[in-house]
C-alpha cells in the first residue's frame, strides 16, 4: 500500500471552496475580487489580542512585501505558508517523488488535498517560532477578558490561534479568488502591500515621501543639496534617505519598463489547423516562461535561512560568530549575513556610510555574490520545476495543441513531432527567463525603489498585475463573444 | 482536453496554490460567501474583544 492510498482518507476530505456552476460574468468575478481585497485590507488591520503594545519586530522582516500581511495584524503569515508549501511541492513534484500524475482525476484531488494540508502544517510551523521565540511577537503582561484573567504562555497561545485562523483564511480567501474571482490571491495580496507602499513612498508628508523631499529641496531650506555637481549634491539628490531619490525613482520606472517589455519578448511557434484551411494561430513562448512566481520560491529559500538565523539568534546567547552576529535585530556578519540578500543600497553602497560599521567592502561583495548566484541558478532550477508541475513542458504543450486539432505548418501532425518542436524552444526559453528574472531582482534590490518597496516585490506586482491586465482583457473578448468561450474550452 | 487550471486556453497558471477542476464526493464544500463572512466576523470579534480588555 502506497502512501497514495493510505493518505486518501484524510486528503480527499480537506475542505473546499465550491467552484461555480458554469460561467460566472465578468462582473460577479471583479466583485468577488474587490470584496476579497477589501476582507484582506480589513484584516491586515486588526491587530492581534494579547499583543504587547510595543509590537515587537517583524520575523518577516525585509521579505514583507514579497510574503504579503501586516505584522501584528491577524494577516501576521501573510502567504509565507502557501509560499513554503509550494516550495516542498515543487521540489517533491519536480523531481517526481510524489508520483501523482496530475492528468488523472483521482490524482489531482489528492495533490489539491496534499497541498492543503501543507499550508495547515505551515500555517501552525510558521506560527509557532513567530509567537513563543522570543521578541518577535511579545505578549501583552496581562490580559483581562470579562472575569478572566491570561497571563504569559496563556496569551501566546491565545495569539497563535488567532494567527492560525488568520493564515488559514488566507489560504481560502486565495481559493475564492482563484475560483469566482480574477487571478488568484496570492498576487492579490503581493500587489495590495506593494502598491500600498508605493503609493504612500510618492505621497507621503515625511522625509520618505517623494513629493514632500522635492518640496523641501526647492522650496525650504531643509534638505540642503549643495553643489549638483559635487559630491554631497550627488549623494543627496540620487541615493540618501529622505533626498531626492532620483536613483529610486528611475529603478521604479525602469522595473515597470523592463517587466512590460519582457513580457512581450517572445519566440511564436506558427500554428494551422490541420482540417480548417486557413485557421492559424500561434503558439507564443514567452521570455519569461515560467511566470516570475518562481521567483517568489527563490526568495522564500531565502528568507527561510534568515528566519532560521533569527530564530537562532533569539534562542542561542552563544551563537557562534562564524554563523551569524547580529547587532540590533540586524545581522552584520557570519554564515548569515553572507547568505541574507541584498536588499537595499543602504546594504551595500559602501561609500554613502550607511552600510553598517565593521562590514569590509570584501564582504559587501561576497554577499552581493552569493546573492547573484544563489538568485540566477535557483530561478532557473524552480522555473524548470515550475514548468513541469504546471503542465507547461514540452510533452504537455505538444499534446494540447495536438488536442485543439492544430499542427505545426510543413511537419507530420503528431504529437511525438510537435513534442521534438517544442524541446528547441520551451527547456532554453525557460531556463534563460528564470536566469534573467533572478538578474533583474537582484539588480532591483540593489538600487532601490521609491517607498522603500523591496526591489524583488515590485517586480513581481509588475509582473502580476500585467498578467492580470491580460486575463482582464481575455474575459471582456469572450464576454462579448460567447462563442470564444468554446473555442478557449470553457464552460 | 487537459482539464487541469490551464483549461484557458494554452495560458501559464496564475497562482501558487493548484486547483483542478475534479473533486472528491467526500470533500466539505464551503460557499465563497461563507469563507468572506467568517472574515468579516473574526476581524469584528477580536476587535471588540480587544476593546472590552
Amino acid at each position: 500500500m502506497g502512501w497514495k492510498e493510505a493518505a486518501e482518507p484524510v486528503l480527499t476530505r480537506m475542505p473546499t471552496v465550491t467552484r461555480p456552476d458554469g460561467h460566472v460574468p465578468f462582473k460577479k468575478k471583479l466583485g468577488w475580487t474587490a470584496g476579497i481585497l477589501v476582507l484582506y485590507f480589513f484584516l491586515t488591520n486588526i491587530t492581534l489580542l494579547g499583543i504587547h503594545p510595543q509590537g515587537g519586530e517583524d520575523l518577516f522582516g525585509q521579505f514583507r512585501s514579497i510574503l504579503a500581511g501586516e505584522h501584528g495584524s491577524l494577516m501576521q503569515v501573510g502567504i509565507g505558508p502557501i509560499v513554503t508549501a509550494s516550495i516542498v511541492l515543487q521540489l517533491l513534484g519536480g523531481a517526481n517523488l510524489l508520483g501523482l500524475d496530475t492528468d488523472d482525476p483521482r490524482d489531482q484531488v489528492l495533490y489539491q488535498g496534499l497541498q492543503k494540508l501543507l499550508v495547515i502544517v505551515m500555517t501552525a510551523l510558521t506560527a509557532l517560532p513567530m509567537v513563543f521565540a522570543g521578541g518577535f511577537l511579545p505578549p501583552a503582561d496581562v490580559l483581562q477578558l470579562g472575569s478572566l484573567t491570561f497571563v504569559g504562555t496563556q496569551i501566546q497561545t491565545l495569539m497563535f490561534i488567532q494567527i492560525f485562523i488568520g493564515g488559514v483564511l488566507i489560504l481560502y480567501m486565495d481559493e475564492v479568488v482563484s475560483k469566482w474571482g480574477v487571478g488568484s490571491g496570492v498576487g492579490l495580496f503581493i500587489i495590495a502591500g506593494v502598491s500600498q507602499l508605493l503609493v504612500s513612498g510618492f505621497l507621503s508628508m515625511s522625509d520618505e515621501g517623494f513629493f514632500y523631499s522635492w518640496y523641501q529641496i526647492l522650496f525650504t531650506n531643509e534638505v540642503t543639496a549643495g553643489s549638483w555637481l559635487s559630491r554631497e549634491g550627488f549623494n543627496t539628490l540620487f541615493i540618501a534617505d529622505g533626498g531626492g531619490q532620483l536613483l529610486a525613482l528611475a529603478t521604479t520606472l525602469l522595473i515597470f519598463g523592463i517587466v512590460v517589455y519582457a513580457e512581450s519578448v517572445r519566440v511564436e511557434i506558427p500554428l494551422s489547423h490541420a482540417r480548417v484551411k486557413g485557421a492559424r494561430g500561434r503558439f507564443p513562448v514567452k521570455l519569461i516562461y515560467a511566470s516570475v512566481l518562481p521567483m517568489i520560491l527563490v526568495r522564500a529559500v531565502q528568507a527561510n535561512i534568515q528566519f532560521m538565523g533569527q530564530i537562532l539568534n533569539s534562542q542561542w546567547a552563544n551563537m557562534p560568530a562564524w554563523l551569524g552576529e547580529y547587532s540590533d535585530g540586524q545581522v552584520v556578519g557570519g554564515f548569515f549575513y553572507y547568505t541574507a540578500p541584498i536588499y537595499s543600497p543602504n546594504d551595500w553602497m559602501w561609500w554613502t556610510g550607511q552600510v553598517p560599521a565593521g562590514i569590509e567592502v570584501w564582504q559587501i561583495f561576497l554577499r552581493i555574490s552569493v546573492d547573484l548566484t544563489f538568485m540566477v541558478i535557483g530561478g532557473a532550477i524552480f522555473a524548470i520545476f515550475w514548468v513541469e508541475t504546471t503542465n507547461m513542458g514540452p510533452k504537455a504543450t505538444a499534446q494540447q495543441i495536438q488536442n485543439s486539432g492544430m499542427q505545426i505548418p510543413g511537419f507530420r501532425q503528431n504529437a511525438g513531432v510537435v513534442e521534438k518542436v517544442m524541446e528547441r524552444y520551451i527547456p532554453q526559453v525557460t531556463v534563460i527567463g528564470g536566469a534573467l528574472v533572478g538578474l533583474l531582482a537582484v539588480w532591483a534590490n540593489m538600487l532601490g525603489t521609491i517607498g522603500a518597496v523591496d526591489g524583488t516585490g515590485l517586480l513581481l506586482a509588475v509582473s502580476i498585475t500585467y498578467k492580470l491586465y491580460e486575463e482582464i482583457a481575455e474575459e471582456q473578448l469572450m464576454e462579448m463573444h460567447p462563442m470564444m468561450r468554446q473555442m478557449f474550452g470553457k464552460g | 482536453m487537459d482539464r487541469g487550471q490551464n483549461t484557458g486556453g494554452l495560458m501559464s497558471s496564475a497562482g501558487l496554490v493548484r486547483y483542478f477542476d475534479s473533486e472528491d464526493s467526500n470533500a466539505i464544500r464551503i460557499d465563497p460567501k461563507t469563507v468572506i463572512a467568517f472574515g468579516v466576523l473574526l476581524g469584528v470579534f477580536v476587535q471588540l474583544l480587544t476593546f472590552v480588555s
